[in-house]
C-alpha cells in the first residue's frame, strides 16, 4: 500500500517540479513548487520520516513559499510572460539536462543497490522528535554549531544588503 | 596541549566581538581600530594552531567524528588564517572606496560589518580544512560560500558588484546542488558519510556499484573544483573577480582556493581505496588540470583590467596546484608540495592586491591603465608590485619559482609528461601577461600625476610580504620546514 503511495507521489512531484519551470507565469511556477514540495513531504510520510515529512510542510511549503509569493506578487513580474525564448538557449538547455538524465538512468539502471536487501531500521526507544533532537545536539552537534554562525552571517548579510540606508 | 577544537570557537567569537564593537564605539571613530583588533585576534589564533591538538580529557567527544587535527588540516588553517589577517588590514586601505559605493547613513556605516564578515569565511576555511565528514564538509563549504555571496555584492551602488554577487550566488548555488547530489550518491552506495567509514567499504562496494560510486565521486569533484575555480567550472571567476572588492577577492582567490583543495584531497584520498575509482579519477583529474592551465594562462593575454588579468592568473594557479593534484598517487611530494604551492601563492597574491588597494583607492580604477606610470607616482609600490608579478609568473630569486619548480617534480615523478608540457608552456605565456602591468608602470607616462599616499601600516605589511618573497626565494628551507618537506 506504501510502496504504491510511493511512486504515486514520485510522479506527481515529478510533474510538479516540471511545472515549475514550464509554465510562464511566475504565480503559477511559485505554486507549482509548492506542490511538489507537498508531494516530496508525502514521500517522507511514506518512507516512515513523519517528522521531517511535517518540518518540510512547515518550513518549506509554509513560510518559505508565502515569502515567495509575498516578494513575487509585490514585485508584479509581467515581462516574463512576453519574454521569448533564445532558441540556442533553449536547445543548449535541453542537451544538458538530457545528457545529465541520460546519465542518471545509466547509473541507476547499472546500479543493484536496489537488489541489495536493506537492512531493518532500528526500533525507536523514544519518539521520532526526540529522535532527531539528540542527534542533533550529541553526535552531529559540530556541524549543528557551524549552521548556527552561517546563519548568523547570513543575517548579518540580509541586514547590509536589503536596507535602504545603511546605519 | 591547546584543544584543536577551540580555534574556530575563538575565530567566532572575534567575529562577533568585531561586529559588537560598532554599538560600543562613537560614530566618527575610526572604524580602522576594528580591523586591526581582528588582525591582531587572528594573530593569536595563528599562534595557537601551532600548538594545538586532541587533549586526552577531551578525546571521546563525538566531535572528532567530524573533524582532524592533523598537521595537513594545520598548515591549510594557517594560510586561511594568515590570508584573512592580510585581507583586514587591505579592507582598512580600501575604506575610501567602501564608502563610495555604500548606500550610507553616516560615512562610518558598514564599514564593520566588511572586516567582521572575512573572519567568519576564515572560521569556516579552517572547519573546511579539518572535515573529515561529508554534512561537516558541506556545512562549512556553505558557510563560506554564503557569506561570500554577501562580501561579493556589498558595494551596492556599484552595478559590477551587484552583477558579480548575482552571478556568485545563482552558479554558486547550481555547484552546491551538485555536490549535495553526488554526496547522496555516494551515501547511497556506501551508508556513510565518514570519509574513512566510506574509504572502508569501498572495496566490497565497487564492485557491484562501481558506476554508481564513480557518479557520486563525479559530481563531487565537479562540485568542489567549481570552488578551486578549475576548468571548465571557472567561468564565474572572471566577473565575480572583478566586481567584488579587491580585498574580497584576494580573499576568495586564496582562502577559498586553498581550503578547497584540501577537501579535494582528502575526498580523493578516499575515493583512491577502490583501485578502480583511482584510475578513473586520476585520469579526470589529468585532464581537468590541462585544460585549466590553457584556459587559465590563454584567456589572461587579452584582459585589460587588473583585477580581471589576476583572475585568470588564479585560474592558471589553480591549474599548477591541480597537476600536483593529479600526481597525488604517483609521488610521495605532493602534499608538501601543494602546500609550499599556496603558501607562496598566498604570499604573492596578498602583495599584488594590496598593491591593487591602494591604487584603486587612489585612483578610482583598476584597470591596467591605473598603474600607468607608477614608478614616479610611487616607487615603492611599482617596486612591491615588480616583486608580487615576477613571483606569480615563476622567475628565479623569488618564492613563486620554488613553488613552480616543487609542483613539476611531483607531476614528472608520476610520469604526467603531457601534462608536465603544457605546464612549461603556461609558465611562459605567464611572463607574458604579467610584463603587460610591468610595461605600463615603468614605460608608460601617468594619466595624472598625483602622487600616492601609504599609511605606515600598509608600508610595514608590503615590506614584510615583498622581503618574504624575496627572502624566500634565495632560501626557501623555512617554508619547505613549516609545509613538512623535513
Amino acid at each position: 500500500m506504501l510502496n504504491v503511495a510511493f511512486w504515486i507521489f514520485t510522479f506527481l512531484m515529478v510533474f510538479f517540479a516540471v511545472m515549475v519551470i514550464a509554465h510562464r507565469n511566475p504565480v503559477s511556477n511559485a505554486l507549482s513548487l509548492v506542490m511538489a514540495f507537498l508531494c516530496l513531504a508525502a514521500l517522507f510520510f511514506t518512507l516512515d520520516a513523519g517528522f521531517i515529512g511535517i518540518i518540510q510542510i512547515l518550513v518549506y511549503a509554509g513560510a518559505v513559499m508565502v515569502l515567495f509569493l509575498f516578494i513575487i506578487m509585490l514585485l508584479d513580474l509581467k515581462t516574463e510572460r512576453g519574454r521569448r525564448i533564445n532558441s540556442s538557449l533553449f536547445f543548449g538547455g535541453l542537451l544538458m539536462s538530457g545528457a545529465m538524465a541520460y546519465l542518471v538512468a545509466a547509473v541507476v539502471l547499472r546500479s543493484k543497490i536496489s537488489e541489495r536487501p536493506l537492512p531493518p531500521l532500528a526500533v525507536a526507544k523514544i519518539d521520532d522528535v526526540r529522535e532527531v533532537g539528540m542527534a542533533l545536539f550529541t553526535a552531529h552537534n559540530l556541524p549543528f554549531q557551524v549552521i548556527g554562525v552561517l546563519l548568523l552571517a547570513a543575517t548579518v548579510g540580509v541586514v547590509l544588503l536589503s536596507r535602504k540606508e545603511i546605519r | 596541549m591547546f584543544n584543536a577544537l577551540y580555534l574556530e570557537l575563538f575565530v567566532v567569537l572575534l567575529g562577533v566581538l568585531m561586529l559588537l564593537a560598532e554599538s560600543f564605539i562613537g560614530r566618527h571613530t575610526n572604524r580602522v581600530y576594528i580591523a586591526l583588533g581582528g588582525a591582531v585576534g587572528l594573530l593569536v589564533v595563528l599562534f595557537l594552531t601551532s600548538v594545538s591538538g586532541v587533549p586526552p580529557e577531551a578525546a571521546s567527544w563525538p566531535a572528532w567524528n567530524f573533524y582532524s587535527p592533523d598537521p595537513q588540516a594545520k598548515i591549510f588553517k594557517q594560510i586561511a588564517l594568515a590570508i584573512t589577517i592580510l585581507v583586514l588590514l587591505m579592507a582598512s586601505d580600501f575604506i575610501p572606496v567602501l564608502t563610495k559605493f555604500l548606500p550610507a547613513e553616516h560615512p562610518n556605516a558598514g564599514i564593520g560589518e566588511f572586516f567582521a564578515l572575512p573572519v567568519f569565511i576564515c572560521a569556516g576555511l579552517m572547519w573546511m580544512a579539518s572535515a573529515v565528514h561529508f554534512l561537516m564538509i558541506f556545512v562549512a563549504i556553505e558557510l563560506v560560500t554564503i557569506t561570500f555571496y554577501i562580501l561579493v555584492a556589498y558595494q551596492r551602488r556599484n552595478l559590477l558588484s551587484l552583477e558579480a554577487g548575482v552571478k556568485y550566488l545563482i552558479l554558486g548555488a547550481l555547484s552546491t546542488g551538485i555536490l549535495v547530489y553526488g554526496i547522496t550518491w555516494i551515501y547511497g552506495v556506501t551508508g556513510s558519510f565518514h570519509l574513512e567509514t566510506i574509504a572502508l567499504r569501498l572495496p566490497d562496494v565497487a564492485e557491484g556499484d562501481g558506476k554508481a560510486l564513480l557518479f557520486g565521486f563525479g559530481l563531487v569533484l565537479i562540485g568542489i573544483l567549481f570552488k578551486v575555480g578549475a576548468a571548465p567550472f571557472h567561468i564565474w571567476i572572471p566577473d565575480v573577480y572583478q566586481g567584488a572588492a579587491a580585498p574580497v577577492t584576494a580573499l576568495l582567490s586564496v582562502g577559498s582556493k586553498a581550503a578547497g583543495v584540501i577537501v579535494l584531497l582528502r575526498v580523493l584520498e578516499c575515493g583512491f581505496a577502490s583501485p578502480m575509482l583511482r584510475a578513473e579519477l586520476a585520469t579526470a583529474l589529468q585532464w581537468f588540470a590541462a585544460l585549466t592551465l590553457l584556459v587559465g594562462n590563454l584567456a589572461a593575454l587579452p584582459q585589460s583590467n587588473a583585477k580581471r588579468l589576476l583572475a585568470y592568473s588564479s585560474i592558471a594557479h589553480a591549474g599548477f596546484v591541480l597537476m600536483a593534484v593529479a600526481s597525488v598517487f604517483g609521488s610521495e611530494l605532493t602534499g608538501p608540495a601543494i602546500a609550499f604551492y599556496l603558501g607562496a601563492y598566498l604570499l604573492m597574491t596578498a602583495l599584488a592586491f594590496h598593491v591593487l588597494t591602494l591604487v584603486t583607492a587612489s585612483t578610482g580604477s583598476d584597470e591596467i591603465s591605473a598603474f600607468n606610470g607608477l614608478s614616479s607616482r610611487s616607487p615603492f609600490l611599482a617596486f612591491a608590485m615588480t616583486v608580487a608579478l615576477l613571483s606569480l609568473a615563476g622567475v628565479p630569486l623569488t618564492v613563486g619559482f620554488f613553488g613552480k619548480l616543487l609542483v613539476f617534480i611531483p607531476a614528472i615523478q608520476a610520469g604526467m609528461l603531457p601534462l608536465v608540457i603544457i605546464g612549461a608552456l603556461g609558465v611562459a605565456a605567464g611572463l607574458y601577461y604579467y610584463l603587460k602591468i610591468l610595461r605600463a608602470m615603468f614605460w608608460l607616462l601617468p594619466e595624472e600625476g598625483s602622487h600616492i599616499k601609504i599609511g605606515k601600516v600598509s608600508i610595514a605589511v608590503l615590506s614584510v610580504l615583498a622581503t618574504l618573497i624575496l627572502g624566500l626565494g634565495v632560501l626557501p628551507l623555512p617554508l619547505m620546514g613549516l609545509v613538512g618537506y623535513y
